[in-house]
This record gives structure tokens, C-alpha cells and sequence, in this order.
């Protein structure tokens, strides 16, 4: 029907259309799947959600005399400085440390890299302090200053595991409160929190990553972004329905992008109480309407899309899954799990993926952002491997 | 008129039947948003006065006769707009749906009629756009 470098050239004379996925979905039930097929080029999609695999790198830029960095500290959060004498690796779920600021330690303690980062991108000083190994070529042992984003050389975010296609939904079946990477679950049943988009989710309309591979151009906290690597945890294998949809965690894509770029509104340092530091983060995915096949990947309803409902309360790897409830339910605000109604609340911000998908389609109709082939596609076939070193399950035939 | 204010009990008069003598003495309905009584404790009640302005004025004076702090300037929820990502985490921890996202936009509302100031949107909030006036 239509090639990428069709897409390009007709939104760069400004003939495209575009819709985001939300209004795809109500013009394909007005018109179909064909007419809608026809008459539009590309989809904005947009989610925004804490993605605590991610993290920046940063380039400080040489001392004089010379350090090679061992151990750093931004704002009493530890990065990782086990690389390049000045580069550095800031995670989003590290923890401050408490004895290396005066604020008091509760202020401290819900502090993390994703706040760093935050800060660091929306232009704010940052303090630094380092300590370095003394070589010939790096005499200097200790070095300690105040960075901003200007004042260093790289600075971006590489996020190792980001865009989870379909995930799970949170309860506590037992009787007291769990902190959970969802969020509070209070004790019997008294609430339940799901972590994906449903419908509206990027990934979750295209199923099978035909659209989406390495090299894909994305929007990254309101900057251009890549797909750089499948994610980690990247599991395709996972149970499908026959509309192609997983029944729970399944897809996952790392990415990358210039964080000197990025806007703070879509990359929101958070924290969840006595779980830790976090990072919001806005990613819109444009996809491009090569055929029919396309649109009806995008048909998909949050009726047709279900996610599991997982026991926190059984802290081990694999949780009882009491039913799957489909997205539509999720949404309503009210599900059930054994017979008894539970209210449930979203951990993604449908009201802020909309907004990035809105962002994404007026770069697209300006002609601003040319969507791009991949150079690889993502791999299909990857198992999901538990670490079970002391349990002898390896098999020594293979 | 309704008037929503905080009563705060000396220790011995947490015996004391207020609701009671509101409704019976002075004809005012007092609904309890929020209590911490227990016996031989300093107690806190927020509590909803609806009845006429006369009324409601008599009961006061009368309830700080007793020695009861009447304070109209009660604990209340704000939303930071600015900080504020519409996830909805709060809604799920929101006892009495004060918080909730629209059906359509899925931007976060506050009902503050409904509101209890339970709190617990405090913590649960990631973004810490949730705080008490107070």
C-alpha cells in the first residue's frame, strides 16, 4: 500500500495524515478497517509510565590533573564508574545515600537517580563527588564540583529495558500492606493496580514487532530517540490470544536518546514508598501504515487484551494468578477476584500518553520527525530464563 | 448552613455524648468525616455541622464551654497541579472515590466534598503532588 519513504515524502510536503492511536481506533469504527487503511499514513502512539530500567550516561569531561573515576556520588546518588576514567552510568532506581547529604535522611531516602536526572535535564545544578584510583596517567584521587547538563560532554539516556508489551496487575491476598514497584497494595484484596496502557499501549498493536525493530525512531522524553537493542527480560515467547495480543509480560525494547534534548515534562524522577526511586518516562512509538494488516493490528480493543492478577503477598518468583481480566474491566475501575469486587488504578498515565501520542503526531504532520526502517528486527524466540544456579536443572545433553 | 470544623477533646470529656446533645439541644446533625477517640486520650473529630447559622453558632459556643477546641480551619487535600502525571495510582487507595479519573480523558479529579483526609493519597503518591494544607 504505502513504503516508509512514501510516508516520509508525503509529510514532508505536508500531505500526511496522521492520527494518534486513540482517534484510529474510533475512525476504524466508523468506517472500517479498509477506508480507514486508506486514508491514513502513520499512527502516533504515546505511553507514559515509570520505566525503572533506565538510566544516563555521562561523559564529565577530563580534570585537571587527570582522575580516572572509581566510585561518584550525584546528589548522594551512587553512579557507576566502572568504565572510562570520566564516564559514569546513573541508574534510575538507585537510592541515595544518606550520610553524603545534610538533608534529613527521609528526604533522602526518596531521592533516586531518576530524580537526578530529572534534575539534570531540566537544567538544574547537580552536585558531584568522586573519589579516583591514583595512576601515573590519573594522579588525582578525589574530585568534587557542581555539573549541569552544559557543563558536561555526553549525557543521555540508554534504558536497558523500556516499552513493556502487556504486564501484570497487582493484589495482595494477604492481611497486611505490601510496597510494592506498583505501588501501595492494601491488605485483602482492598485494591488492585495494572501497569499498562491496554488498547492504547505501542506495543501492544503491534504484536509480532513488524513494525518496530532496532534502528526504529522514537520520541524519548520529548526528544528523538532509537530502539537500540531488544530489552532486557524481552520475552516474545509468551502466550498469545489469537488476536496475536500477550496474556502478560511479553516485549520489550531497550532504548536510547540525547537526554540534553529532552524536555522535564516526560521524564519525571518518582518514588514509591518503601519500594525506592523511580523514573517516569513519555516514549511515543509512530507507527506507519504500510498495509491493511496494520490497521487491523491496531483494531484491537481493551475487551480483546487481558493481563494477569498476581498474589504480592507470596513473595516468590512465581506468584499465584488468581484470573485475567481484560483491560476494558481494568479501566472501569472495578474487577473481580474470587467472587469479591475489587477497586483497581492505573500505575500509566492514560491522560499523559495521550498527550505524548499528541506531541508525536504534530512533529509528524510538521514534518519534523521522519519515521525510520529498522536495520534489524527484534528477535522472536527468546526464552525467559530463570536463575536457578543451586537447583542442578542443567541439562549437560545440549 | 453546613460547616465542616475540627473538635479537639480534653481528656475528660471524651465521655461525652456530643452528637447527641447537638441533635437534641441545639438541632444541628453532625456528621462524623473523621474521628481518633479513645478513652483517657486527647480526642480529634472532624465533623460536618449542618443547621442554621444560629444554631450552629449556639452549639459552638457551647461546645468550647466544655472546654472543646472548635477550630474551622480544618485539614484539607491539595493537588499540585504542576507536579501532577494523572497516573491514578491515588484512586486506588481512595476510600471514598473523592479521587478519580475521568471516564474519557483519564485526567485525575478531586471531589472535595467527598474527601475524608484520610491521608493515604499522601504516600501513595509517586510524584509527591499530594500534600495537606496543614
Amino acid at each position: 500500500m504505502r513504503s516508509i519513504a512514501e510516508i516520509n515524502d508525503k509529510l514532508q510536503r505536508g500531505q500526511g495524515t496522521v492520527l494518534t492511536l486513540r482517534e484510529v481506533k474510533a475512525r476504524i469504527r466508523e468506517v472500517g478497517i479498509p477506508q480507514t487503511a486508506q486514508e491514513v499514513d502513520a499512527i502516533a502512539t504515546g505511553t507514559f509510565e515509570p520505566m525503572e530500567s533506565s538510566g544516563a550516561t555521562l561523559n564529565l569531561g577530563h580534570t585537571d590533573p587527570p582522575i580516572k573515576l572509581r566510585r561518584c556520588w550525584l546528589d548522594g546518588v551512587p553512579a557507576y564508574a566502572g568504565g572510562g576514567a570520566v564516564d559514569l552510568y546513573l541508574g534510575a532506581g538507585q537510592m541515595a545515600e544518606r550520610d553524603d547529604t545534610d538533608s534529613p535522611a527521609e528526604d533522602t531516602q526518596e531521592r533516586g537517580g531518576g530524580h537526578v536526572i530529572e534534575d539534570l535535564i531540566a537544567g538544574r545544578p547537580v552536585h558531584l563527588r568522586a573519589t579516583g584510583q591514583g595512576t601515573d596517567c590519573y594522579p588525582r584521587t578525589t574530585f568534587e564540583t557542581t555539573i549541569t547538563k552544559e557543563s558536561i560532554n555526553q549525557f543521555y539516556l540508554f534504558n536497558p529495558r523500556n516499552l513493556y508489551q502487556n504486564f501484570i496487575v497487582g493484589i495482595n491476598g494477604g492481611d497486611r500492606p505490601l510496597y510494592t514497584y506498583l505501588g501501595p497494595l492494601q491488605p485483602n484484596f482492598g485494591n488492585a493496580v495494572y501497569a499498562s496502557g491496554g488498547a492504547l499501549s505501542p506495543l501492544l498493536n503491534d504484536p509480532h514487532l513488524r513494525l518496530i525493530g532496532i534502528g526504529s525512531r522514537i520520541l524519548l522524553g520529548g526528544s528523538v530517540g532509537y530502539v537500540a537493542w531488544e530489552g532486557t527480560q524481552h520475552f516474545p515467547l509468551q502466550r498469545r490470544l489469537p488476536n496475536g495480543t500477550p496474556v502478560g509480560p511479553a516485549a520489550t525494547v531497550a532504548l536510547i536518546g540525547d537526554a540534553k534534548q529532552m524536555d522535564p515534562r516526560w521524564v519525571r524522577g518518582c518514588y514509591f514508598r518503601n519500594y525506592g526511586p523511580s523514573l517516569m518516562l513519555g516514549v511515543g512509538v509512530p507507527l506507519p501504515v504500510l498495509d491493511e494488516a496494520v490497521i487491523e493490528a491496531c483494531a484491537v480493543a481493551d475487551e480483546d487484551i487481558v493481563a494477569p492478577v498476581m498474589d504480592f503477598s507470596i513473595p516468590r518468583r512465581v506468584r499465584p494468578v488468581f484470573c485475567l481480566v481484560t483491560y476494558a474491566q481494568l479501566k472501569s475501575g472495578r474487577i473481580e477476584v474470587d467472587g469479591r469486587p475489587v477497586r483497581t488504578a492505573p500505575l500509566t498515565s492514560l491522560y499523559l500518553s495521550e498527550q505524548v501520542a499528541l506531541d508525536l503526531k504534530q512533529r509528524l504532520l510538521a514534518g519534523q520527525f521522519a519515521l525510520s526502517e529498522p536495520v534489524a528486527p527484534l528477535p522472536s524466540d527468546r526464552a525467559f530464563i530463570p536463575q536457578d544456579s543451586w537447583s542442578g536443572q542443567v541439562s549437560l545433553d545440549t | 448552613m453546613k460547616k465542616r470544623v475540627t473538635l479537639t477533646f480534653p481528656k475528660h470529656a471524651v465521655q461525652m455524648p456530643i452528637a447527641y446533645r447537638l441533635a437534641k439541644d441545639f438541632n444541628v446533625a453532625a456528621n462524623i468525616i473523621r474521628a481518633q477517640v479513645a478513652p483517657n486520650q486527647v480526642g480529634k473529630v472532624v465533623v460536618e455541622l449542618l443547621g442554621d447559622i444560629d444554631e450552629i453558632e449556639a452549639a459552638t459556643e457551647w461546645l468550647e464551654s466544655k472546654d472543646i477546641d472548635v477550630s474551622s480551619a480544618s485539614r484539607e487535600i491539595t493537588i499540585n497541579e504542576e507536579s501532577c502525571v494523572h497516573c491514578g495510582l491515588c484512586t486506588g487507595v481512595c476510600p471514598t472515590q473523592a479521587l478519580t479519573l475521568q471516564p474519557e480523558t483519564f485526567k485525575l479529579q478531586f471531589t472535595r466534598s467527598r474527601c475524608v483526609v484520610c491521608e493515604q493519597c499522601i504516600p501513595t503518591c509517586p510524584v509527591d503532588a499530594i500534600s495537606t494544607n496543614l
